[in-house]
């Protein structure tokens, strides 16, 4: 059973070695010593898009109504509804999307690459890599994270016009308060290309250490059938601390002493 | 999933009741799994989004009293509800379906058949009337985390309390708290049915149980975000004295 510190202290101490695994992944990449491996990233990049895109954009096109209809309402009741393009454009683009983002990506991906890694584990087919002369690390782990790199900026990109499209679909179809051109007037005037460049820089740094999260479990996998399905589970509540994390150090740091909206002087 | 859902609730109410010790079981174990990733993931969220993001638009206007309505808006009705659905959903029902999953593979839930033992009466329904309990309180201390973020936020930008409390309590409405409460509990019943689904269902050797989870995580995520939507959007359509301004 477990006690009442344990998810605690089991975050802690991984913490530091999920850290160290992560960095030596991410050095393999910045070495280019996976280029030995470039096609195989491709492959993960292509399995990426295939498997993993068409469920990011359907669960960012809900977030998009969800921001959408909250946002219509909660400037109905202050009497403005001609500026719920404001709230749409903060929560799609600066929280909403990413928190989105990782959160699917974290289910879909990270715990894929776990259950992957770790029946390649369990069935000792990474200790039969290193028999064969290739560097597990680097062509099961760096391979996955270049993959990523190379797929998602793009998944995400389209995920943005995506979400903007729920939302219109939400305030201006559905609740229909504010006309197409008053809407989009104020949407487009609240987010400008920085803003763009801010949240892929958040989605981006999720993308990352979910990978890593995922490789990390994946390939320490222990204990037959039922370890892979035990290290499944803990590596999602790492990934889930972790988005929170990181999306909250990225508005620390990026909108924490300004607020870059077009107000004032 | 949908024949488990109706057969789960046949089972809950009908007697006899042999599930009592597995239900407090199953209650302190998602406790003790989730409350830290909710508390920091709470905090963390609602710091974030409609604290510091929310009061820096505010302070343009100089109007950063009105952080306390705002947060009734988005910590009370959006926030503290996915937050609470994605921890529980992404902590507690994938040990669900890692538990359920392990012991499909090792056949121990047809050695309960065979005992006469009914899987769903003694298995899914304290999971699942565990998971509904926890998912509404936990959501209750997502608020209460959620809050404190608005209220760290407004000593950030060296305001006063008072202005955000006094606009919190007048915006705030015993609707906001108790559809909240009841979205959050719907939520542990989807997550429940489709974690305990998956598990039961998993097959296919050493990548089964893992893949169940993987699956089970994803369609519980959708399933969510989904109902959230239709719940708000009749929440809101239904109580028109939430939309008024105070």
């Amino acid at each position: 059973m477990v006690g009442w510190l344990d998810v605690p202290r089991g975050w802690f101490e991984s913490f530091g070695e999920i850290a160290r695994f992560g960095s030596r992944v991410a050095g393999l990449v910045y070495s280019g010593r996976v280029a030995k491996f470039f096609g195989e990233s491709l492959r993960q990049a292509g399995i990426l898009i295939l498997g993993s895109a068409l469920i990011i954009w359907a669960f960012v096109f809900i977030l998009g109504l969800n921001c959408g209809i909250i946002g219509a309402y909660f400037v109905r009741s202050q009497g403005a509804p001609a500026l719920s393009g404001i709230f749409s454009a903060y929560c799609d683009l600066r929280e909403g999307l990413p928190y989105a983002f990782g959160y699917i990506l974290s289910a879909k991906v990270g715990t894929g690459i776990v259950a992957e890694l770790g029946a390649m584990r369990i069935s000792d087919e990474i200790d039969a890599l290193e028999v064969m002369g290739i560097e597990p690390v680097t062509f099961l782990a760096a391979t996955r994270l270049l993959g990523a790199w190379i797929a998602l900026p793009i998944i995400y990109l389209v995920g943005i016009g995506i979400v903007y499209f729920a939302s219109y679909l939400a305030v201006v179809e559905q609740i229909g308060d504010v006309s197409s051109g008053g809407y989009l007037l104020i949407f487009w005037t609240f987010q400008d290309f920085v803003d763009i460049i801010f949240s892929l820089t958040k989605g981006m740094v999720m993308a990352t250490a979910i990978v890593l999260v995922g490789c990390y479990y994946g390939y320490t996998a222990s204990g037959g059938p039922v370890g892979v399905g035990t290290a499944t589970a803990k590596s999602m509540v790492v990934n889930i601390i972790m988005v929170h994390i990181v999306g909250m150090l990225g508005t620390l740091i990026f909108y924490g002493a300004n607020p870059r909206a077009p107000i004032g002087g | 999933m949908m024949i488990l859902t109706a057969r789960t609730l046949a089972a809950a109410v009908r007697p006899p009741y042999p599930y009592g010790e597995e239900l407090v079981g199953q209650f302190l174990f998602v406790l003790k799994l989730s409350w830290f990733p909710m508390t920091i993931s709470t905090f963390a969220l609602c710091l974030g989004a409609p604290g510091l993001q929310a009061a820096g638009v505010l302070s343009l206007f100089g109007a950063l009293d009105r952080l306390g309505g705002f947060f009734v808006v988005t910590a009370v009705r959006f926030i503290g509800p996915i937050v609470t659905a994605a921890v529980v959903a992404g902590v507690a029902g994938t040990a669900i379906t890692a538990d359920l999953g392990a012991r499909k593979i090792r056949e121990e839930l047809d050695a309960l058949q065979v005992l006469g033992v009914d899987p769903i009466k003694n298995l899914v329904v304290p999971r699942f009337l565990a998971l509904m309990v926890i998912t509404g309180l936990l959501d209750v201390f997502a608020i209460v985390f959620g809050l404190t973020a608005g209220i760290v936020a407004e000593l950030l930008y060296g305001q006063s309390l008072g202005g955000f409390f006094a606009t919190l309590f007048t915006n705030a409405l015993v609707t906001d708290v108790w559809a909240s409460v009841l979205m959050c509990s719907l939520f542990g019943g989807i997550i429940a049915v489709v974690c305990c689904y998956k598990g039961m269902t998993a097959s296919g050797g050493p990548a089964g149980v893992g893949r169940a989870v993987n699956q089970a995580v994803v369609i519980a995520f959708m399933g969510v975000f989904a109902f959230l939507y239709v719940f708000t959007a009749v929440l809101l359509a239904s109580n028109p004295e939430l939309q008024s301004i105070r």
